[in-house]
């Protein structure tokens, strides 16, 4: 390690910040369990850490994560076994070993010499599953490979660790067996759709780059899968906020992909129908979808390049009190103008209208109107790639403050002009990456309109009107005839 | 935290009930369009006190009827 230092300054950085990397002997990890949930775009993963504290008042956990582990993962959360409290999880900022992530996570409380507890961290990955082989024809099936790296990091001393690695459907075509020096029975042990890889003993600080390169390995999974996978590869949601109307319009313009094998060869209509008929469908063909929207919907469209697509049936609910977390919502089945095929693509546009009064409240004190608005509409086992979410508020809105329910890549306040503006309204713009099921949250925003920016439009087209008028009063006294009258 | 609080305030209510604005819309944009052709039979004189009051008159019940009728078919301003 000292052959990387060049100059003086990072020497006195070491021994400066010698404490922190003493965090390597403050905790030992009796056991380790990570269990990998497979799944389509989207795969789940429980590490439940089961730690004992080698010194007095430790209270903060280190977790380590390789480096295609952090690009994969779209979300993490930890918490203790048994309890539902979130713990607060930070991301080292200063990381001397490029390529290993690492986290802090802190206990509730510190543990003493000896003290025991259990930390569970459940990760969501996207984009670790590829279907294998690349294409398939309308008549074939659909495989995935998953592939993941073989031991779990972490900067403190493990005991023993396992990885289990679970199918949702039973066929497991092929899996990784490797060579690993921390057992002495098989390295891997497969049980109905269940793989074990481990238990491993005895495995040191693994933290480091060093033995990244050296120890750790990739092991793959190839496995079927029976339903169609989803990616939405863009969403553009615009909300917008009317105060006249007390209405909020949600518009998401969705970008479909299946991202599942190609389809090889041409589309048959005849299989199609044939295989419809029979009711055996292929499992990488999406038919339609089945949206869950929000309760209290009016005026929903659907529509697409082409136009209004007609092949949908909505049953709405009436509306619930806003903030309320009942179990309510609209029901909206799509019907694509086409059957959606391995590597297809297929963009519409959806929106509503729903009552103001469900996502909006007025708060007294601070004289200011908060608004909740969901980030999107949940489609569960769907990665969304790309987010913009843009919502607009009334004209004349100020005081604009925003709390969206997990970091943004980027934010920024531009000025939408819509109908009868003439100052245009503010609007919020969030982008984000990566979504998944735990991402379905809502952004709240607090605004305050004053009274004056309530009449602006109505007194913009009493302006426009007035101008008629005066138009009609010159008229009326300018003497337009060819020839004078005598 | 917001969650809570946004939960716990009163629901939004506009100025003017949304039921109302329908008719509202159609009563202002009917005086609108009588008091438009009053003023279009109101002769000339030196002080145009008269064809200023209609004209004024006229423009802001159009502003809050084209404002209600706007909203009323399916427009939110």
């Amino acid at each position: 390690m000292l052959a990387h230092w060049r100059s003086g300054l990072p020497l006195f950085l070491l021994t400066t910040l010698a404490p922190f990397f003493a965090a390597g002997h403050s905790f030992e990890n009796t056991a380790i369990v990570r269990t990998v949930e497979l799944g389509g775009s989207v795969v789940h993963v429980t590490t439940t850490y089961a730690v004992k504290a080698l010194e007095d008042g430790a209270s903060v956990y280190t977790i380590a994560l390789g480096e295609k582990e952090k690009e994969s993962t779209s979300w993490l959360a930890a918490k203790i076994k048994g309890q539902s409290v979130k713990l607060h999880v930070e991301q080292h900022s200063l990381n001397l070993d490029g390529g290993v992530y690492l986290y802090d996570v802190n206990l509730p409380a510190p543990l003493k010499t000896g003290g025991t507890t259990n930390i569970v961290v459940e990760t969501v990955q996207t984009h670790v599953t590829y279907p294998y082989p690349e294409e398939a024809s309308q008549k074939d099936g659909q495989s995935l490979k998953y592939e993941s790296d073989l031991l779990v990091l972490s900067p403190y001393d493990t005991a023993v660790q396992r990885t289990k690695i679970r199918s949702p459907f039973p066929q497991i075509h092929s899996y990784t067996e490797p060579e690993v020096e921390y057992t002495q029975d098989a390295a891997v042990t497969k049980s109905g759709a269940t793989l074990t890889y481990g238990p491993y003993k005895n495995i040191p600080a693994s933290s480091s780059n060093q033995f990244a390169a050296e120890k750790q390995q990739r092991i793959f999974v190839h496995f079927s899968y029976e339903h169609p996978i989803l990616e939405i590869t863009k969403l553009e949601r615009a909300a917008e906020i009317s105060h006249w109307g007390a209405n909020l319009n949600i518009q998401d313009n969705i970008n479909l992909l299946n991202a599942g094998p190609k389809l090889k060869g041409h589309f048959s209509r005849l299989e199609h129908q044939s295989q419809s008929f029979f009711q055996r469908p292929a499992p990488h063909m999406l038919p339609g979808l089945t949206l869950h929207l929000p309760a209290g919907i009016r005026d929903v469209y659907y529509y697409d390049l082409v136009g209004n697509v007609s092949t949908s049936k909505l049953r709405t609910t009436s509306s619930v009190p806003k903030g309320s977390q009942s179990n309510q919502y609209s029901v909206l089945e799509l019907k694509p103008r086409y059957p959606i095929m391995g590597g297809w693509n297929y963009s519409f546009t959806l929106g509503w209208d729903s009552p103001l009064a469900d996502s909006a409240g007025w708060d007294k004190e601070s004289g200011k109107w908060i608004v909740g608005i969901p980030v999107m509409t949940l489609i569960p086992g769907t990665v969304v790639d790309e987010e913009e979410l843009k919502i607009i508020l009334p004209e004349g809105a100020t005081d604009i403050e925003f709390h969206p329910p997990f970091p943004a890549l980027l934010n920024r306040l531009s000025t939408h002009i819509t109908y009868l503006d003439t100052t245009g309204r503010p609007a919020i713009t969030l982008a984000y990456k990566n979504l998944t099921d735990k991402h379905a949250g809502i952004v709240y925003v607090a605004y305050k309109v004053p009274l004056s920016a309530h009449f602006k439009k109505p007194v913009v087209v009493a302006t426009a009107l007035l101008g008629v008028f005066a138009l009609a009063f010159v008229w009326k006294r300018v003497d337009t005839r060819i020839q004078k009258q005598k | 935290p917001p969650q809570a609080l946004h939960r716990a305030i009163p629901p939004f209510a506009p100025y003017i009930p949304v039921a109302l604005l329908p008719s509202l819309a159609f009563i202002l944009l009917s005086a609108t369009f009588a008091l438009a052709f009053y003023f279009s039979t109101l002769p000339k004189t030196t002080l145009p006190v008269r064809e200023v009051a209609v004209a004024s008159t006229a423009s802001i019940l159009g502003g809050f009827g084209v404002v209600a009728l706007f909203c009323s078919m399916g427009v939110y301003l």
